[in-house]
């Protein structure tokens, strides 16, 4: 794909513009979409975990894999494992697997990567999230699956702020309710 | 008089905020309630009853309010039976009275009072119902007549019919420990918590915290509330007021209504009006208080007649007298400190006292503040109209009672117990359980992870509260293995002369109006109207009586109606039971509810990667599913049937191009992957070789078809399958389930790639050529390198990663090409600038539908959960060499009749006519019933050159072969003439897509 000399379209092509909107005083929330997204996805099988770990693990330039529900920065990019037997690799190329090894799938286009900072990032979330973005339970570098709007997505607690990784189909529509919930806190676009 | 007095009071008087009543423009302060400012304006009736319009006051200073039921706002933000008692005042608020023409004031349907007695329960159920002699045995077609005119005359506010202009949302939330309440047990027991270091969240109704302690005069209940405040902040507690805790769910999550904007009187429009929280707390602390009753006596619904507490609280919080000469009534201590506070605030008050003997304490208290109480008194008969002016009273005769003095006055005050707020117990199936001593009910014990405190749990005195709260807080912290303070929790009760239970007064001979639900308007009579008539339930009694059921869902009124209840059935009151609390606790707007699921966003919207291309070019959208697709491309005055027809014309003669992404995309991985959908698919895939496609067919368990689609090898261990728009999800969630619990030895993974991959199908004569001219290397699609059914991997002009296929939905020779999504618009562009200098097009669903249709091609409209492989048709593709899911059922003998609906294509007899999908089919002798079977879709085709349609009759066209069915459409088209022919309708062979 190196060689594509074709310009990508966002999800949000059109519909994103950077500004600053909502609610006066301290922005709440920065949005900034992450544009030509790189991610790919990486499966193991029971007998072949430990093998990939380590591949995935060298393909992001980190010391080894995460746990689940974990993630790992490496030097080339972030390591996060969704699922028992599954990573995804943000940023970095996924290592070739033979069939005996696992599976591996580029999924660059599949999502949308919309980062949320800001001090109300964490509330904003959970206008939709039902998920528990406090310390204990989610510390920087965790990573879980839940439902925005009936619409499955990732979430990622990163150094930067919430990683969220929308359906590409999706996206727009749950861009546009994001911005709607907000303009109660004041939100900047990058 | 009423009137606002100099000072006192949590209200600013140095600010006004104005408001309109019923078109008349009023003022109030900061800190007032709608029914404080229209008390301190005087205004007595503020409504008009349910049933019988009588006028009615304000009763309470709170969310059991019954009879200060108003509409807020006007045109498309008017809120009916808001309460006046819980509504803040805010500058421009509007209120009208309801349920009364032309004002509640004066009431022309207050005339239905004078008919009263015949307005009992059921009174209209008997009377209209079944009419006699008319209706005897024949149902209830006149009632559905008059139940409009008696809904009309009878009820509560009217809403707003224009769409909601406010938003909504709804939130989550997590803690340590949820606490409902702030009076002095909530707030105590908060303030525990979160010093023993848990997450704590307090939740509070009013717009102030403080609970009971905002009813207090003395600057020591000011001092103590302020510095819980204080501290609770200081320990990092997060506190949400206005905020009602309406309903607790399993697993301690609560549900919370919080009223963002309601008081605010312009509010910004980026805020939520209200927000919809769903709270997961580890563990709740109920400190919801207790709410005054009252006692059923004679006109004990009248404007003037309220809760002691609400007197105290309109004295006390509003800076209020309520009245001069003031008559109090009660069967309990409490009563004794507001009477104290009246009259130190100047009004001369008696106390009428059910009970024979008062504690010295507060037959003390009574004198220093030049109180008359009247030991063993109790009241029968409100007097004065429309103002009260007296009260007729009855005196203790051994268990009963005597007519007694009249007493002058013009407030009534009333004290008849105190009934815990155990509503959120009761959502959790607790059942609450009767303290005879206090009587009312106690929450029971539990395993639930909930604590009860202070007056919810029928602990009466202030300081008790406080130290139950305490308790509370520490037994919470304990649990979450936090160390807190051991306190010793005070039990329930705490009055120094027992309560003596009183719900009704009533003298021999003596016929009075006493109310059990002022707001339904259900008195004593209907109570025992309904035992009369054998209802022995407290369940039946509700529905019967409707006692209960209004909007305060019988916070005021449950446990009289069930005292009289348990008295005519001569049991005492646990013997009758108590009505389950069910949420919401008080009421939620349905806007509430839906969040920010409405408009657009009703449901979320799926777009494909052409979206904005489909559009700049002239399409015209469909929803498919949650997908946003193309339905047809108009050019100049054509409408969607010219559109149409032009597009599948085209397609058959030139070539067209579809945005087909919505398609579903599953990425099969892994050495195990050709035997995983071997197993899945009827039709053999073991031998399909890299680089072809295959159409599957795949059956749930049942033997019934699931869905349809190619699947493309692209390796020896890496499958595309492609599955039907409306399946896509089900489909990828049964691999899973398939891979997860059946076969978790096969080394195959499943992902979805539908958001991927960007597709367009390229069909029509010329797609070759269109292809050609897309491609670096325009050989990869020749006929000799790609026949049918082969798949491709290649490179479009631009560098883009292509993948193409050379399957065909329309029955044409045709291609379906997919790019990664961000190449979407640029892959549209390729193709159309290709296409349109061929004559091509560009076609939407309702045109790919029409190709099927032609093709006798099957979709979710014929594959809807019912059909087997062999009634669609496809039965050559039940593998009989290998096994498959769905293979074993399938062959059950009803699914193997041959007289099972079989798809077919259908011709009207008249070519000249239509039919529409959803259609009947009969036999022409016979229309009537389920039929023979039904039409699933329909076209014009312009192969044919007329009406086609696709659909199932039993037996299948080789059945009908000579014979006439009748599609039979009743309501729309009524029925037609039609002919059942094979449902390949257009090049049956197939030579076409061959090219």
């Amino acid at each position: 794909m190196a060689s594509t000399q074709a310009e990508r379209t966002s999800a949000l092509a059109g519909s994103y513009t950077a500004g600053r909107f909502g609610m006066d005083g301290e922005a709440g929330v920065v949005f900034q979409e992450m544009v030509n997204l790189s991610l790919g996805l990486v499966a193991a099988w029971p007998d072949s975990f430990a093998a990939v770990a380590a591949l995935a693990a060298e393909a992001v330039g980190a010391e080894a894999a995460p746990g689940p529900g974990k993630t790992v920065a490496g030097t080339k990019g972030a390591l996060l494992r969704t699922e028992p037997l599954k990573f995804w690799i943000v940023g970095a190329a996924a290592p070739e697997l033979s069939p005996e090894q696992g599976a591996s799938l580029d999924l660059s286009h599949s999502r949308c990567h919309l980062r949320v900072s800001g001090p109300a990032a964490a509330e904003l979330i959970n206008r939709h999230l039902p998920l528990d973005l406090g310390e204990a339970s989610c510390p920087v570098g965790t990573v879980m699956a839940s439902a925005f709007h009936h619409v499955g997505v990732t979430l990622w607690r990163s150094e930067a702020g919430f990683e969220l990784f929308l359906p590409r189909g999706f996206a727009l529509s749950l861009w546009e309710i994001l911005q709607d919930s907000a303009a109660q806190f004041g939100f900047e676009v990058i | 008089m009423v009137h606002r007095l100099a000072s006192g009071g949590r209200i600013d008087r140095a600010q006004s905020l104005r408001f309109t009543w019923d078109g008349r423009t009023m003022t109030g302060h900061p800190g007032d309630t709608l029914a404080s400012a229209l008390m301190a304006a005087g205004e007595e009736v503020m409504g008009r009853s349910f049933k019988y319009h009588r006028p009615r006051g304000i009763m309470s200073a709170g969310v059991e309010e019954s009879g200060a039921i108003v509409t807020v706002g006007a045109g498309d933000r008017r809120d009916p039976n808001v309460r006046a008692t819980t509504q803040e005042l805010y500058e421009g608020l509007t209120a009208t009275g309801q349920n009364a023409w032309p004002n509640v004031r004066f009431d022309a349907g207050a005339v239905l009072s004078l008919f009263s007695r015949f307005f009992a329960a059921g009174f209209y159920y008997k009377t209209f119902m079944g009419l006699p002699p008319f209706e005897w045995g024949k149902g209830t077609g006149l009632w559905m007549q008059y139940e409009k005119l008696i809904r009309r005359s009878a009820g509560m506010g009217t809403a707003s019919r224009a769409p909601d202009p406010d938003s909504y949302e709804h939130a989550h939330g997590f803690c340590d420990v949820l606490v409902v309440g702030s009076g002095p047990a909530g707030l105590n027991a908060a303030l525990t918590a979160a010093q023993a270091g848990l997450d704590v969240v307090l939740v509070e109704q009013d717009f102030e915290l403080g609970g009971d302690y905002l009813n207090q005069a003395t600057e020591a209940a000011e001092q103590t509330r302020a510095e819980l405040v204080a501290q609770l902040s200081a320990a990092g507690a997060r506190v949400m007021t206005r905020t009602t805790a309406f309903g607790l769910y399993d697993y301690s999550v609560a549900g919370l209504l919080e009223r963002v904007t309601d008081h605010l009187p312009a509010p910004d429009g980026a805020l939520p009006r209200q927000r919809f929280w769903t709270l997961r707390a580890k563990r709740t602390i109920v400190a919801t208080g207790a709410i005054e009753r009252t006692v059923a006596f004679g006109n004990n619904d009248r404007p003037g007649i309220m809760t002691a507490a609400a007197g105290q609280t309109y004295l006390n919080r509003y800076g209020i007298m309520p009245g001069d000469r003031i008559i109090m009534a009660t069967n309990n201590e409490s009563a004794y400190g507001p009477a104290a506070d009246l009259a130190r605030a100047g009004a001369e008050v008696t106390l009428l006292d059910a009970r024979a003997e008062v504690s010295d304490e507060l037959k003390a208290l009574a004198k220093a503040n030049n109180i008359l109480v009247r030991p063993g008194t109790a009241p029968l008969n409100a007097l004065g109209k429309p103002a009260i002016d007296g009260l007729e009273t009855v005196t203790a005769d051994g268990t009963g009672w005597r007519p007694g003095e009249v007493e002058n006055g013009d407030l009534i005050l009333i004290s008849g117990g105190w009934s815990p707020v155990v509503h959120l117990l009761s959502h959790r199936g607790l059942k609450p359980v009767w303290d005879a001593a206090n009587a009312c009910f106690v929450p029971p014990e539990s395993d639930d992870p909930i604590h009860t405190a202070g007056a919810a749990a029928a602990i009466w005195r202030g300081e008790d509260c406080e130290a139950s709260g305490r308790a509370a807080g520490a037994a919470a912290a304990r649990a979450l293995g936090k160390s807190a303070p051991e306190e010793a929790a005070p039990g329930p009760g705490g009055w120094a002369t027992p309560i003596r239970p009183l719900y009704e007064v009533k003298l021999p001979g003596k016929k009075l109006k006493s109310f059990v639900d002022p707001q339904n308007d259900v008195g004593t009579e209907d109570v025992r109207l309904a035992h009369r008539e054998g209802f022995v339930s407290v369940e039946h009694l509700k529905r019967y009586t409707t006692l209960g059921m209004a909007s305060d869902q019988g916070k005021m009124g449950n446990i009289v109606g069930l005292a009289l209840m348990a008295e005519a059935l001569g049991r005492e009151i646990p013997e009758v039971g108590t009505t389950t609390f069910r949420p919401p606790y008080t009421p939620i707007s349905i806007g509430a509810l839906s969040g920010r699921n409405v408009g657009s966003h009703f449901r979320p919207l799926r777009r494909t990667p052409m979206h904005d291309w489909n559009l700049a070019n002239g399409g015209v959208m469909t929803m498919a599913g949650l997908w946003h697709r193309p339905w047809f491309f108009p050019r100049a005055k054509e409408g969607k049937t010219e559109a149409y027809i032009r597009e599948t014309t085209t397609v058959r003669e030139a070539v067209g191009l579809c945005d087909v992404t919505s398609l579903g995309k599953i990425a099969v991985q892994g050495p195990d992957a050709t035997t995983f959908l071997n197993r899945v698919y009827t039709n053999p895939f073991a031998k399909l070789a890299v680089g072809k496609a295959r159409y599957g067919i795949m059956l749930r368990d049942d033997g019934i078809v699931m869905d349809d689609g190619t699947t493309w090898r692209l390796s020896e261990s890496d499958y595309f399958m492609t599955t039907t728009t409306a399946h896509a999800a089900k489909v990828m969630a049964w691999l899973e389930e398939l891979l997860q619990t059946r076969w978790s030895d096969l080394k195959v993974h499943v992902a979805s790639v539908s958001d991927q991959w960007a597709g367009a199908a390229v069909a029509g004569p010329k797609s070759r050529a269109v292809l050609e001219a897309c491609l670096e290397d325009s050989s990869v699609v020749s006929n000799e390198a790609c026949p049918f059914m082969a798949v491709i991997e290649t490179t479009l002009k631009g560098g883009i990663p292509c993948r193409i296929a050379r399957i065909s939905f329309s029955g044409e020779m045709a291609y379906e090409a997919y790019v990664p999504s961000d190449y979407g618009p640029a892959l549209m562009d390729l193709l159309w600038a290709a296409a349109k200098p061929l004559g091509g097009c560009l076609y939407g669903l309702e045109a790919l539908g029409a190709l099927r249709i032609e093709k006798g091609h099957v979709t979710g409209a014929e594959l809807d959960g019912r059909v087997t492989i062999d009634d669609a048709g496809l039965g050559k593709m039940a593998s009989t060499k290998k096994d498959y899911i769905g293979n074993v059922l399938r062959k059950r003998p009803e699914l193997l009749r041959g007289d099972r609906p079989r798809l077919v294509g259908i011709f009207p007899k008249d070519r000249a006519q239509t039919f529409n999908a959803g259609t009947i089919l009969c036999k022409a002798d016979a229309v009537s019933g389920m039929g023979e079977g039904w039409i699933t879709a329909v076209t014009h085709s312009p192969a044919l050159g007329h009406w086609i349609g696709l659909g199932y009759i039993a037996g299948g066209h080789e059945a009908w072969q000579g014979k006439t069915a009748v599609a039979a459409d009743p309501v729309r088209k009524g029925n037609i003439e039609v002919e059942i022919v094979s449902p390949h309708m257009y090049d049956p062979s197939g030579e076409r897509m061959h090219g």
